[in-house]
């Protein structure tokens, strides 16, 4: 049997759909549309029946809804059970999942109970031959595959910023999801500690600004790199080296031992650009470079680097950013 | 208490790697192989509670590695793992993150397991996604993000890392736990652990003494590579010397405004 339906795993934070699971469903759209077949959108959890109000405004046809207590109270088992359950009612189909923190746990687990092929960190789609091909920069970005499935079923989780959100041109239908039968649950949250409300992580973010060994020390993490990434409504990222020295947390590194991303733009501040380093953010739109070094690594990839003083360029560009937007205003 | 631990080999980190344009195929001539940086933090977690746990619990090391691999895992035996189990069959080659975990999890089974612990992602692949299947074959919890945990019994309390924070959550063994960089420092192999190491078992295991009753390797993929294809060329750009920190700012605003990016 061949794959007809896409089916969606709506991420969301804070009564929100996160906007990576808005991309993914839009382009759901195009690869529905491709194979004849229609989008469906799982919602689960807090605030689930509200979401699934605001998917209309997006190209889904049905939206399956659970606003179920368990599955915020326990960790990913009762989302797999959900989606698990969504897809076998749906028959055959690709089910995107966003390539996040969640999102490769949710799709991990599902695929390996739909006896489903999986493909990591998707950056495009397309179908060719009623067969959807997944495309995915591997090895950090040294290589494009094109991967297609095998199975009846087929799992992609797709890289933050990869596609555009599109509104409309879908029929909205809501429907309400029966508790998987005979389920019980072992992974209980007792609390969940939030450190950085309402920010994007560096998956995420269209705009990156990271910090390196250059930088010197955690406060300008939280001074001058957090003001810059702010007037750009980006966040803070950092290198290997900064987070080994432990000016900041871990899930701001991107690289090889950190996260790989592809935001629209990429500010390396103090960072040399050595190839670990260089993997996690190659894929980047636009790479900007501030370093007091003119022939660092960096160079060699930056479509610009600015030699100077960060200390000194930073707070002005985020000065004359500031300004620019109130010329605008 | 049984400690399992996954391990994966991969390419060097810090190896510029390329691909053979005509074999298309990863070139490991002068790339060392090394133990994935990731799952240190795991088999160091394992050592770690060990010593917590003590009595006769044992730390096991199981990977999927053709025999050549077979000094770099002796590396984690090096760090102080008790013994590993190696499944170098070479019906393995082609394995996608379904077989690998398949395979995987028949081996941990027939080893027998209280806690497996395995790193966040590999370096090679960064998929991420094998702990999530891997507990799926196991049949038991998979906590992944893990950044501190303390075991008391058979409870297992741990912090889960999220985008904004974390989740303290509790789970009962057996249970499959990933963990994140920020959990420990790794040790180094001191030279007496080396030495030890040379007379550890390293236990090979086909794809028969597992009795899986489904292909695995490039028969049973569920995916298939259609292309490969050279990502697009990223070349020198702009190097712009700045007399100031404001004229510094003014050439990358104006950069910015000339990308449409402001």
């Amino acid at each position: 049997m061949s794959m007809k339906d896409v089916i969606v795993f709506i991420e969301h934070t804070g009564g929100t759909p996160r906007r990576v699971a808005l991309e993914i469903a839009s382009k759901a759209r195009e690869v529905a549309s491709a194979l004849d077949g229609g989008v469906h959108a799982v919602v689960l959890g807090k605030d689930a029946n509200a979401i699934a109000e605001s998917l209309k405004a997006y190209p889904v046809d049905k939206i399956h809804v659970a606003e179920d207590p368990e599955v915020d109270a326990y960790v990913v088992d009762p989302q797999v059970d959900y989606l698990e359950a969504v897809a076998k009612a749906v028959g055959p189909a690709l089910i995107l999942v966003p390539n996040t923190m969640i999102g490769r746990d949710v799709g991990s687990r599902v695929a390996a109970r739909l006896g489903a092929g999986l493909s990591a960190d998707v950056v495009e789609l397309n179908v060719a031959d009623g067969r959807v091909n997944c495309v995915s920069p591997k090895l950090g970005g040294l290589t494009i595959t094109t991967c297609a499935f095998k199975s009846d079923y087929g799992v992609a989780t797709v890289r933050p910023n990869a596609f555009k959100v599109a509104q409309g041109g879908g029929s909205g239908e809501i429907v309400q999801l029966a508790k998987p039968a005979g389920k019980t649950y072992a992974m209980k949250v007792d609390e969940e500690v939030v450190e950085a409300a309402g920010e994007l992580g560096v998956e995420e973010s269209s705009v990156v600004v990271s910090g390196g060994r250059g930088v010197g020390g955690p406060e300008p993490f939280k001074t001058i790199l957090k003001d810059l990434a702010d007037a750009l409504g980006g966040s803070v990222g950092a290198s290997r080296a900064a987070v080994d020295a432990g000016w900041i947390p871990h899930s701001h590194q991107v690289g090889q031992t950190g996260k790989t991303i592809s935001p629209q733009l990429y500010i390396a501040v103090g960072i040399s650009g050595a190839i670990q380093h260089k993997v996690g953010m190659r894929t980047s739109a636009t790479i900007v470079a501030i370093n007091k070094d003119g022939s660092v690594p960096i160079g060699e990839f930056a479509d610009l680097l600015v030699v100077g003083d960060l200390f000194g360029i930073v707070p002005e560009l985020t000065k004359a950013l500031k300004a620019t937007a109130t010329t605008h205003a | 208490m049984k400690i399992l631990v996954t391990v994966k080999l991969v390419p060097d980190t810090n190896a510029d790697k390329r691909i053979d344009p005509t074999t298309k195929r990863l070139v490991r001539t002068g790339v060392e192989t090394v133990l994935n940086p990731f799952d240190e933090y795991a088999l160091e977690a394992a050592l770690q509670l060990k010593e917590k746990v003590g009595g006769d619990s044992t730390v096991t090391v199981v990977t999927m590695a053709p025999e050549t691999g077979k000094e770099v895992v002796r590396k984690a035996l090096a760090m102080g793992a008790d013994d590993a189990v190696m499944i170098g069959d070479p019906g393995c080659e082609g394995s996608d993150v379904y077989g690998t975990a398949y395979a995987l999890a028949a081996a941990i089974k027939k080893n027998g397991f209280d806690i497996v612990l395995c790193g966040t992602q590999s370096t090679d692949a960064i998929t991420g996604e094998l702990p999530g299947a891997l507990a799926e074959f196991l049949g038991v919890p998979g906590l992944t993000y893990v950044r501190k945990f303390d075991v008391e019994g058979t409870t297992l309390k741990a912090e889960r890392e999220t985008d904004s924070g974390y989740l303290k959550v509790t789970v009962s063994l057996p249970a499959l736990v990933s963990v994140t960089k920020s959990i420990n420092e790794p040790r180094y192999p001191s030279l007496k652990g080396i030495m030890g190491a040379k007379k550890k078992t390293i236990a090979p295991l086909s794809l028969g003494d597992l009795g899986l009753d489904r292909p695995i390797g490039e028969a049973g993929a569920k995916t298939e590579l259609v292309a490969l294809a050279d990502p697009p060329p990223r070349g020198k750009g702009k190097v712009v010397e700045a007399a100031d920190a404001a004229a510094g700012a003014r050439t990358i605003v104006e950069f910015l405004r000339e990308k449409k990016l402001i």
